[in-house]
């Protein structure tokens, strides 16, 4: 089920109606089944999958807790990974693996092959794998202790808020939630509605609207003009931006009308004045896991400089090949490692601003640089293929030409929709104490702005953009 | 508890009363339009009652000159392609043009797939403002998805994304169009390429049955119906589209044409805007070409001596 469809506008209330009503003590078998029908509405056999990841990063977790014996409890851990990893691996990387490898020896005269698999990539498995996995190796680490109740970790796993595309949670924060008792707070679920009305905002107005022309634009390449290929990318740069910070505003207003906390997953990256800060405003759950379970433990920055830059682009080559089977992702993610490792050797980079302390010239230089290094790296992300990132690169530098517009008035609305995002993020990122439109003393001026959005909602949105970019990783 | 559900309904009451008052403003203007395509396919759908009308999409908008027609028949004549619309949407116009009255020759220009393509879903969107006023076309909307009817309760969705065009044709900006064909003015100079072979594949049942839907209502209602594919410039050894249409035109027994082989245009890319669209030199070539066919068809039918 996708948030942006009529399915889940008639789900979630009836989820949070019967939520309330029920027994507290029935409440997680209600939201664990919530959850499994929400996810089996796109492809039930699938949901097989989450409940082996559940099952046996539960059992694995259980018998490493159980036992002392350090060497056991490494021996439940490596295969809570093995299993965990190799179906990740099968689902999702196979078929890129063995193209790769075989296509590279067929180059070198060594003829030999594999079949590739016509799997369907299950949606969310990135996610809540890398969430299971992460619990399991917090319970090796002492961390936290394993979960006795089957029911509740199932909960924990598939929580349908976070379930296909985040925020990744962690054990320690969610865990503990699902054994309290949720009283219904109105200032919490008001938060809630108000994440999820922006959340929609960002999605179908902002996102959709600029993947129509981003997507006839990258589709054909070879067709486009430096100039539209780079209002392409700077519209793209804002789509998956607005695509997943809009999916995690609704995961989190959600858990919060249900009474959960969720990790704040974005915070204005475009703000940023360095490579790093975007990395601490960008996908923050996945980044912090990628650095409390692969960057620290290979060393992070308490080793040597080379050692630390080695650390950092493995980091960043994982965490591009995570986000898909292309060899776009992994220079996507090589790319942003050597942006950390440069502005690290240059000694560059500057500390973050301080939000809502008026901002310098030096900044805006800082602001505009770092954009500009991430809209390129983006120019891999979203192409077609390496030839098509290649080509868009070319052409950027080399051809000049018009504009190209495509339809008029579709363009004239993401203007709009990109305009008044930037004027929600400046304001939040400058003016955080001042009480505007959303957060306005004034309940008058609070409704008035949420039945703006709401309207420009149903007025610009575009109803058929189908799925969240993210769901795919 | 109770203080979020009053606040929740005073937001909904709020919300509601908004989408009211900015969808009764749209639908003012929208139907107010002077010029553009939405003004078009409203003359279409509640306005024209012309003796010809021809049906599909771009391609038939800008290949069927009125002034062809109009000057050698005498009859009166309208153009309701409109550009990117395909099977579903000119199924609802020519049901929704029967509530109104009986044309007496309709012009199908064929073009699209019959593949599942869920763009030729979201097109539908087109006649979304003509929704609550016209039950017969509320089949084929609702293809879109089975909550078309509760989606359609507010008053802004049906005109969603329509603001800037409704700006346009109000302001008189947008194209007039002459009798609903709009012109292309361009020159392709472009050689001539091969396309590659569409062969056989899976059918999408709902597209295969309006487009049933469509022939059989022309049968049902005496309408003589000519089935036209329009030229184009490039050459292709096969396409499945083309030979599943004619072969249901044969079983139904309705006068199929092929253009896209014609040596005429294959060979002359002056008449081209692009290698899908005739520009106006074009259109006329082609407009004689199909007069000829209609009187030789209309005589067969003795038709002619009848109803023209």
């Amino acid at each position: 089920m996708l948030f942006n469809s009529f399915e889940f506008l008639l789900f979630f209330p009836l989820v949070c109606i019967v939520y309330y009503i029920i027994p507290i003590k029935l409440r997680w078998a209600f939201l664990l089944l919530s959850s499994y029908y929400f996810y089996m509405n796109w492809q039930p056999i699938y949901a097989v999958l989450i409940f082996t990841s559940t099952l046996v990063t539960y059992l694995c977790a259980l018998k490493i807790d159980a036992t002392q014996i350090k060497r056991r409890k490494k021996t439940y851990l490596t295969l809570s990974l093995f299993i965990n990893l190799s179906i990740l691996f099968l689902f999702k990387y196979y078929n890129f693996f063995n193209s790769s490898i075989f296509g590279l020896l067929n180059d070198l005269g060594i003829r030999m092959s594999l079949p590739n698999f016509d799997l369907l990539l299950p949606v969310g498995i990135s996610f809540y794998t890398f969430q299971a996995v992460g619990y399991t190796i917090d319970v090796y680490r002492g961390d936290i202790k394993s979960e006795k109740h089957f029911g509740i970790y199932a909960l924990f796993v598939s929580f349908f808020p976070q379930l296909v595309a985040g925020p990744i949670e962690r054990a320690v924060n969610l865990l503990p939630q699902f054994k309290e008792t949720k009283i219904f707070n109105y200032e919490q679920a008001s938060d809630g509605i108000r994440l999820m009305i922006w959340g929609f905002f960002m999605k179908i107005v902002v996102a959709d609207r600029l993947a129509i022309y981003v997507n006839s634009v990258y589709g054909v390449p070879e067709y486009h003009s430096s100039i539209t290929l780079l209002i392409g990318t700077v519209f793209f740069a804002f789509q998956i931006y607005c695509d997943f910070a809009g999916y995690s505003n609704i995961a989190i207003g959600c858990a919060k009308i249900l009474g959960f906390d969720l990790m704040t997953n974005f915070k204005r990256p475009y703000f940023a004045q360095s490579c790093a800060e975007f990395w601490s405003r960008w996908h923050i759950s996945l980044s912090t896991w990628f650095k409390d379970y692969l960057y620290i433990p290979l060393g992070g920055n308490r080793v040597g400089a080379v050692k630390n830059y080695r650390n950092l682009l493995i980091t960043f080559l994982v965490s591009g090949l995570w986000h898909g089977a292309n060899w776009t992702y992994v220079i996507w993610g090589g790319l942003n490692g050597f942006y950390q490792i440069i502005f690290k050797i240059l000694d560059v980079s500057p500390k973050s601003r301080k939000i809502g302390v008026p901002f310098k010239f030096n900044y805006l230089v800082n602001l505009t640089i770092t954009f500009v290094l991430i809209c390129f790296s983006w120019i891999f992300f979203r192409a077609n293929s390496l030839y098509d990132a290649i080509t868009i690169i070319e052409r950027i530098i080399t051809v000049s030409g018009s504009l190209f517009i495509g339809d008029k008035s579709s363009f004239a609305y993401s203007i709009f929709a990109i305009s008044l995002l930037l004027i929600k993020d400046a304001v939040d990122e400058f003016y955080p104490d001042k009480k505007m439109f959303f957060t306005s003393e004034y309940r008058s001026v609070r409704y008035l702005s949420y039945t703006f959005i709401i309207s420009t909602i149903l007025l610009l949105g575009v109803f058929d953009g189908g799925q969240f970019i993210y769901f795919q990783f | 508890m109770k203080k979020f559900v009053i606040h929740g309904i005073l937001g909904l009451l709020l919300v509601f009363f908004f989408d009211l008052g900015i969808g009764r403003v749209l639908e003012y203007y929208y139907f107010k339009q002077e010029s553009g395509f939405q003004h078009r396919t409203t003359i279409s759908m509640d306005e024209t009652n012309a003796d010809i009308l021809v049906f599909g999409s771009s391609r038939a908008n800008h290949h069927y000159n009125p002034d062809v027609f109009i000057n050698s028949l005498n009859k009166t004549f309208y153009n309701t392609g409109r550009d990117g619309n395909f099977i579903f949407y000119q199924t609802a116009v020519l049901k929704s043009i029967l509530r109104r009255y009986k044309p007496k020759l309709i012009l199908y220009d064929f073009s699209g797939k019959f593949s599942y393509v869920q763009e030729d879903y979201d097109r539908l969107s087109s006649l979304l403002p003509y929704y609550r006023k016209h039950r017969e076309i509320r089949d084929i909307v609702n293809l879109r998805s089975s909550f078309e009817p509760l989606k359609n309760l507010s008053s802004i969705y049906p005109y969603n994304s329509t603001l800037a065009n409704i700006v346009i044709g109000n302001s008189n900006l947008g194209k007039k169009g002459k009798k609903g064909y709009v012109s292309l003015m361009g020159e392709w100079n472009e050689p001539l390429n091969e396309h590659k072979s569409i062969d056989k594949y899976e059918v999408d049942e709902n597209k295969l049955a309006i487009f049933n839907e469509f022939l059989d209502l022309c049968k049902r209602n005496d309408i003589p119906l000519l089935v036209f594919v329009s030229p184009v410039f490039y050459t292709y050894d096969k396409d499945y589209s083309i030979t599943l249409c004619k072969q249901i035109c044969n079983e139904k027994n309705i006068p199929f044409y092929d253009f896209t082989k014609d040596e005429r245009f294959l060979k002359s890319p002056q008449l081209f805007d692009d290698k899908e669209h005739l520009n106006d030199s074009g259109a006329k070539l082609y407009s004689k070409i199909t007069l000829n066919i209609i009187r030789q068809q209309l005589n067969m039918s003795n038709l002619i001596n009848e109803e023209f």
